[in-house]
């Protein structure tokens, strides 16, 4: 019996093929923007994540100045120093890496190739802070750091615009006028969830591009690596007085640094992300309902279409529930269809966003199961007011109906 | 024929419409039809015909009086039993053929079948041994637009014997037909008539088809005017 009502409903449904398809257009692009959302969402989620992680985890960043809030405008922000890393290195318990370091954005040439990229100036304890790795080569010297060789690391990014697939190791590339020998290939870390390539990079000893590049004895920030045993939340007030004290931050001064927990971003981020699908849903929801309409539409006009052969089927022996059964079945194979070419459609976009954003591509059984389940309910809850209308026809005026 | 008969009109009554456009379309109805018999319904044009055939099919109730249908009062059933009636006991046969369309032969004869929550396989079964029965081999793939109108009626007949039901109601069966059409249609009824004993209540406009009856009953003006066995003579 159902399985002659579903016959039925699809072959009532491929009958006005044009006009199903359009009715069905709200359901697919609903369930295509959730699954597609959805689906970038947590991709989205999972890339950010393992780029949060790839800063480093459990890590504190000092800045200059205040972070929060506008700077007044006649104490200029007072730069770190080296000596602040050393005063931190000096008395901070429960860090596991300190390295001070500063970024500048320079042209770096290699025989006729050339290529802009992010100079840090840093000591090797950087690479330790924020989980870097060597692919190659070896790190600083105590004394290449000490006397700020012309030495660097360079990411894989820039080994490819220069070297190919060869090794870089023993090289000599130009920095920003300067020639630096390179010692060591960073290991591949891709882009971030932001679009910036991490591997355009090269590391130098502080001293060295303070001297050479930057022309000053800044520091632009502190790298400070909580050790396994010390949470972030209980390591930032202990940098927070070290740095006060090593920079005669009077008692009711505010601080002139900022400091970020890289812990705590990742938390706003993903809830952030959160937020952002949340409010897309309820995008897809309205569009969804609007979908639900138009199948409640379509079935008025099939009942009333069908008033004649709803009189025979009554006369000849169907129930109401028999009629019931036929239009609310028709409704939901209707919007099951959509449902699922929704599905489909909504993945193959997650996909192609997924390549094109160079996230991972992570569809869920659980969503997608949750839209089939979802858009069968859409089409039982709209296909049954006017389900019930058929059923309750009365036999004789439907037979007499032309 | 033992017992109360299948039919029964007691005074039926049956109004439509309020003040100035009131019709009584039955009024006061009395009429008897035991099983077996083979009754044809005659008079002109409103005089409620059609309205007596809704309530005999239990499709439709009187506004006053009783009507029996195997001794039960159809008129005080609800919707849901009604149904239940027509499904176990009433096959019908309308003017206008009434089959579903682009539905083939054996698919639309299913139908009454398929309400009765019969399998497949022997639903499959039954309607072709009633296509049979009335002569339609061959067509049973057929849609509706593609059997002429006498093959179509016949259908219908497959269709309203299916379920072997205890009662035909047949409204103008041959009203689209022409004479040698009629004729076969006419034979037929004739058949299950007296092969399966099956009761037959038809309405017609034409002397010649009603001649095929054991009985006439003209109508006028919502009651019976007349009610008369056929001469077997008049075949
Ligand atoms: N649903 C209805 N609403 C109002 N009046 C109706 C309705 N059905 C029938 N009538 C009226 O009841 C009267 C009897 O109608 P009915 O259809 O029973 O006639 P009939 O004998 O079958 O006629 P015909 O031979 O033309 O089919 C007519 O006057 C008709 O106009
Ligand atoms: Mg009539």
């Amino acid at each position: 019996m159902i399985w002659e009502t579903i016959r039925l409903a699809l072959r009532s449904v491929r009958r006005n093929a044009l006009r199903s398809f359009l009715t069905l257009l709200g359901i697919v692009i609903g369930v295509a923007a959730v699954i597609a959302m959805l689906t970038i969402g947590s991709g989205t989620t999972q890339k950010v994540k393992a780029d949060i992680s790839k800063l480093g985890s459990n890590l504190l960043v000092v800045r200059s100045g205040r972070f929060n809030g506008p700077r007044s405008s006649d104490t200029v922000a007072r730069p770190l120093e080296e000596k602040d890393a050393e005063a931190l290195s000096r008395q901070l318990s429960g860090a596991r890496a300190i390295a001070p370091a500063a970024q500048k954005q320079v042209r770096a040439v290699f025989g006729t190739e050339s290529l802009v990229t992010g100079v840090t100036g840093t000591e090797s304890a950087f690479l330790e802070a924020r989980d870097w790795t060597l692919a190659s080569g070896r790190v600083f010297s105590e004394s290449e750091t000490r006397s700020g060789a012309g030495v660097c690391l360079i990411g894989e990014t820039v080994r490819q615009q220069f070297f190919g697939a060869g090794d870089p190791v023993g090289e000599a590339i130009r920095v920003n006028q300067m020639s630096c020998q390179v010692i060591g290939l960073l290991e591949a870390k891709g882009y971030t969830g932001f679009g910036q390539d991490q591997d355009n990079v090269v590391l130098m000893p502080l001293h060295a591009f303070q001297r050479r590049i930057a022309g000053n004895r800044n520091v632009d920030n502190i790298y400070v690596a909580a050790d396994e045993a010390t949470p972030t939340s209980i390591l930032l007030p202990r940098v927070e007085g070290i740095l006060r004290d090593a920079r005669r931050v009077p008692p009711d001064g505010e601080n002139d640094f900022d400091i970020r927990d890289m812990t705590q971003i990742a938390d706003t981020m993903a809830s952030a992300t959160a937020t952002m699908t949340g409010m897309l849903g309820a995008v897809a929801g309205v569009s969804l309902l609007v979908g639900g309409i138009g199948i409640m539409n379509i079935m008025l006009v099939s009942v009333t279409e069908r008033t004649r052969e709803i009189g025979i089927r009554l006369a000849i022996g169907a129930h109401e529930r028999h009629i019931l059964i036929q239009f609310l079945v028709e409704a939901t194979v209707l919007s099951l269809l959509g449902g699922i070419i929704g599905i489909l459609l909504g993945l193959s976009l997650a996909g192609l966003a997924a390549v094109t954003m160079s996230i991972p591509f992570a569809p869920s059984p659980a969503v997608i199961l949750l839209a089939v389940g979802f858009s069968a309910l859409i089409g039982m809850v709209f296909g049954f007011f006017p389900a019930l209308r058929g059923a309750r026809l009365d036999p004789i005026e439907a037979l007499r109906h032309e | 024929m033992s017992g109360a008969p299948l039919i029964n009109f007691d005074k039926v009554w049956k109004t439509y419409g309020e003040g100035e456009a009131r019709v009584n379309a039955l009024a006061g109805v009395d009429l008897a039809i035991p099983r077996g018999q083979f009754v044809a319904i005659m008079g002109p044009s409103g005089s409620g015909k059609s309205t007596a055939m809704n309530i005999v099919g239990c499709l439709d109730t009187p506004t006053a009086g009783t009507y029996s249908f195997m001794g039960v009062d159809a008129g005080r059933l609800d919707r849901g039993r009604r149904a239940t009636l027509r499904n176990l006991h009433i096959g019908f046969v309308f003017q206008g053929y009434n089959l579903l369309p682009r539905t083939t032969a054996v698919e639309n004869v299913e139908l009454p079948l398929i309400y009765r929550g019969v399998a497949h396989t022997e639903r499959r079964q039954l309607a072709m041994q009633a296509l049979a029965e009335v002569g339609l081999i061959g067509r049973e793939h057929h849609t509706p637009a593609e059997l002429s109108g006498g093959q179509q009626q016949r259908v219908a007949i497959a269709r309203a014997i299916v379920s072997r039901p205890t009662l035909l109601v047949a409204d103008e069966p041959t009203g689209n037909l022409d004479t040698a059409r009629s004729h076969e249609i006419m034979d037929l009824l004739t058949r299950l008539n007296q092969d399966l004993g099956l009761t037959i209540v038809m309405v017609t406009h034409e002397p010649d088809i009603a001649a095929y009856a054991g009985r006439t009953v003209r109508f006028l003006d919502g009651h019976v005017a007349s009610d008369a066995r056929t001469a077997e003579a008049a075949l």
